[in-house]
């Protein structure tokens, strides 16, 4: 997502990533980040709960209006509660590529290093 | 005072994701920042949303998840338009690395357009974006995405006169 923000920000747009990666975000050299620790599939909030989706888009939106530097990180005030910690964020079935690499567990490293292995290339 | 704490990026990652997203964040070295300057206030700028978590509407071309299956390092590189009043009911999701049921039973939980709305009724934002978009966030070969589905967002973002541009990862 990091890239794509570069782009839209590069087109003349004013853009902020909420993410709950934000090291990962950080590292492409993006302009503004909101962090915040919700679950993968969730990132804006809880399902039904509209205020503290709301808050967190509220929030972000104030973070980029309060930006005056390249770079900038806002961590946000909202995590996901303890006592959810065992919410099932799963797909139902394995992803693709970790089917692939336990039956190919030697391009583990060309994932590791983000190196398309030729024969898997589009 | 309110007291944040900082962020744990690594809270929900495991195995080998959290030592893909280290080993991920290694190979990144600093660049130049591009940047943009809010030109107004936020009162008064139109704010579009972008998800990546490969949402498309019930009745828009399905997202080809066998392109992933076929090519796991590679996703379908297309995007979708997704309309400021849609529903969780109006939508399916496509991406592979999640489970779908949140989004499915509360599109917010990815794609805040009710609660966009809402900022845009309480005078918070200028408006929300007739438009906003979703695409498929997973794949290691982006150059498809960002040389085709980007430009074709960003021509439809200065369309509708969009100022600002929230981006939610999932």
């Amino acid at each position: 997502m990091g890239l794509v923000q570069r782009q839209i920000e590069a087109a003349g747009f004013s853009t902020i990533t909420l993410s709950n990666i934000p090291d990962l975000t950080a590292a492409v050299s993006v302009p503004r980040i909101a962090a915040i620790e919700y679950p993968f599939g969730l990132t804006a909030g809880l399902p039904g709960d509209d205020a503290g989706q709301r808050a967190a888009l509220g929030a972000t939106l104030a973070a980029l209006q309060e930006m005056s530097t390249p770079g900038s990180v806002r961590h946000l005030p909202f995590a996901l509660p303890e006592a959810m910690s065992d919410l099932n964020i799963h797909p139902p079935e394995s992803p693709p590529i970790a089917k692939y690499i336990a039956r190919h567990p030697w391009y583990l490293p060309n994932l590791l290093r983000r190196e398309v292995p030729y024969q898997a290339a589009s | 005072m309110q007291v944040t704490q900082e962020v744990d990026s690594y809270r929900f990652l495991k195995g080998i994701s959290r030592r893909m997203i280290k080993s991920w964040i290694s190979l990144e070295k600093p660049r130049a920042i591009p940047w943009t300057p809010l030109g107004k206030p936020l009162d008064q700028c139109s704010v579009a949303l972008i998800s990546s978590a490969g949402l498309a509407l019930a009745t828009d071309k399905p997202f080809d998840q066998e392109v992933e299956r076929q090519n796991p390092w590679f996703s379908d590189p297309s995007f979708r338009v997704i309309p400021r009043d849609t529903t969780a009911e109006d939508i399916r999701v496509y991406h592979l690395h999640i489970n779908p049921d949140f989004i499915q039973q509360d599109i917010n939980c990815a794609l805040p357009v009710k609660r966009l709305v809402e900022l845009e009724a309480s005078g918070d934002i200028g408006c929300a974006a007739p438009s906003h978009y979703s695409f498929i966030g997973y794949t290691c070969q982006p150059e498809r995405l960002l040389d085709e589905s980007i430009p074709a967002i960003i021509g439809k973002l200065r369309e509708e006169t969009v100022d600002v541009v929230v981006l939610v990862p999932v």
